[in-house]
């Protein structure tokens, strides 16, 4: 438990003279603004600059309510450039200690490994989460002052549902960065595998029961209905499984020293 | 303090790093594992300080399984590569906290560790801006820190310059009063000045494992040398013919003259010489380095 707290002390001062505790958040605070921004300005704007011959704006653009661009925050925007953002700040979280030698020099210390990635997991999914949490409150305040009231509790239930599939991001990631040597084909395994998870969300129900990015549809859900779908409580059992079953595989492939690759 | 490498084995992808090795090692030794570059020494050193795991044998300090007693051992890897976003102080607290020392302990011993390695007035500097030396320096002070029964060292001196290896050296040579010390190297002449002890591998097997006293008396008998200058090569074709003459190997000017005794045979050799008229620079009795040894060992074998 010490030396979760040494290492966990450790990745914290390496965020703050990396400025990452400024820069992440910053850039959720832009991701989350930009679509209550654009969305209301959008007609505006297509009016100054298209001329306005021929296009006919849809009056319900600009009368979508704030639970709508709440959730389309979420999925237009935190699910596309943010997930991008988040999987590339994050891919060398183990691999540069691979690399460098860190990671086998920091086990010839009597530290578990389960401490190890503890320490990794709990202060990545920390800021990743602040700075997710930032932005959507941004893009919440947004939304209630352009478009109309989002109720608080809708607001906080669907933040705290899009806060599991960031730690099933968060966990992925760290297991690509665990197995793979190279930042690149991390960053593009974890991103296609994300992206392409929540891309296929809403084809099956098969698929979407055992997906954990169904978990950014029930956020969705909730913003715009006001209701909690009944799967999302199974949905978050599974995702939780998956997440425990990716520790696992993270623990198994340092503890048996597997990352030796010389 | 006793540590037992027993009968390990270690491949990569089906080439073998180590062979069925074994040793033992005492408490106060320093011991000098050398060999050739690929000979397998980093991986050994590895294998002890648990950073890999052998295919086969097992490594036991004090008869415990080397993985419960992590906190005896300080490990120097060849290149020490700490975070450089850190200073030297944080690293050292860092690595001292990890190894299980407290706070309030290592505020006071890691100003004296520092000094000890000469890194005084560079402890808020970041590791990022050290030279090799200074890293190599600031890996000592993290093997010493936690005070470990036996410290492991991967080639300490092998990439720093002719000043730093001497501090280094230095500095290993001091340290060895208080623990003990495993240190590869293949610079001979560094393990000779440090190490007592002496094993030397070679295609990951032992080939060797001796004092270096006994080595050098071993292999230093009935040597002379002779160094002349290149008008005189000649001679060296007549001194092969000699009766008592075994062996003859000319290196450069220098000629190594193997004789039957060398209290009868170097005054006749002597005389031969003169009376040939060879311009002699040098003449002396020959004891093989350290260096003539391991490169016969290595290559002939």
């Amino acid at each position: 438990m010490k030396k979760f707290i040494v290492l966990l002390k450790k990745e914290y001062i390496h965020m703050v003279r990396d400025i990452k505790v400024i820069w992440l958040p910053v850039v959720f605070i832009f991701l989350g603004i930009t679509q209550p921004i654009v969305t209301h300005y959008l007609p505006s704007i297509l009016k100054a600059l298209g001329g306005g011959q021929g296009i006919t704006i849809d009056p319900s653009m600009t009368s979508q309510r704030g639970g709508e661009v709440l959730a389309s925050t979420l999925g237009s925007q935190f699910d596309q450039l943010g997930l991008m953002i988040l999987v590339i700040s994050m891919m060398g979280i183990i691999q540069t200690d691979k690399a460098n030698g860190m990671l086998a020099f920091i086990l010839t210390r009597p530290v578990t490994v389960i401490s190890y990635i503890a320490g990794k997991i709990v202060s990545h999914y920390s800021i990743a989460a602040l700075s997710v949490a930032i932005g959507y409150f941004a893009s919440y305040l947004y939304a209630n002052y352009l478009f109309t009231n989002v109720p608080f509790s809708h607001m906080i239930s669907a933040l705290l549902l899009y806060l599991v599939w960031i730690l099933f991001i968060v966990t992925f990631t760290t297991m690509i960065s665990t197995i793979f040597n190279s930042q690149g084909v991390i960053a593009l395994i974890s991103i296609i595998f994300l992206i392409g998870c929540r891309i296929i969300v809403g084809l099956s129900p098969v698929i979407d029961f055992v997906n954990s990015a169904s978990m950014s549809k029930h956020a969705m859900t909730v913003l715009i209905t006001g209701t909690i779908s009944s799967n999302a409580i199974a949905n978050l059992l599974v995702t939780l499984f998956w997440i425990v079953l990716m520790l696992f595989v993270t623990n198994y492939w340092i503890a048996n020293k597997k990352f030796n690759h010389e | 303090m006793k540590l037992e490498i027993l009968n390990v084995t270690k491949a990569f992808k089906g080439k073998v790093a180590v062979d069925n090795f074994s040793m033992e090692l005492e408490s106060g030794e320093c011991v000098g594992l050398i060999g050739p570059n690929g000979a397998g020494k980093s991986t050994l050193l590895k294998v002890i300080s648990n950073i890999t795991d052998p295919n086969a044998g097992e490594v036991l300090l004090n008869g415990q399984e080397i993985s419960k007693m992590k906190s005896e051992i300080g490990y120097l890897p060849q290149y020490p590569n700490f975070f450089h976003w850190m200073t030297a102080k944080e690293t050292l607290t860092f690595m001292g906290q990890l190894s299980g020392l407290k706070k309030e302990e290592l505020i006071k011993t890691i100003p004296e560790i520092l000094a000890k390695v000469g890194l005084r007035g560079e402890e808020n500097s970041k590791v990022g801006t050290y030279s090799g030396g200074m890293k190599q320096r600031l890996g000592i002070a993290q093997a010493l820190l936690h005070k470990p029964s036996l410290i492991v060292m991967d080639e300490p001196v092998s990439a720093l310059d002719p000043v730093g290896r001497r501090e280094v050296l230095n500095l290993i040579g001091e340290i060895k009063k208080e623990t003990t010390i495993l240190l590869s190297t293949h610079i001979l002449s560094d393990a000779e000045e440090i190490c007592e002890r002496f094993v030397i591998i070679k295609d990951g097997i032992k080939i060797e494992d001796t004092t270096i006293s006994n080595l050098l008396n071993r292999n230093g008998k009935n040597k002379l040398c002779v160094e002349i200058t290149a008008k005189d090569q000649k001679w060296v074709e007549i001194v092969k013919k000699l009766p008592y003459v075994k062996e003859v190997e000319v290196i450069g000017h220098k000629v190594n003259i193997k004789v039957e005794n060398i209290k009868k045979n170097k005054n006749m050799l002597l005389e031969h010489a003169l009376e040939n008229k060879v311009d002699i620079v040098k003449f002396d009795m020959n004891n093989d380095t350290l260096e003539d040894i391991f490169l016969k060992m290595v290559v002939v074998k």
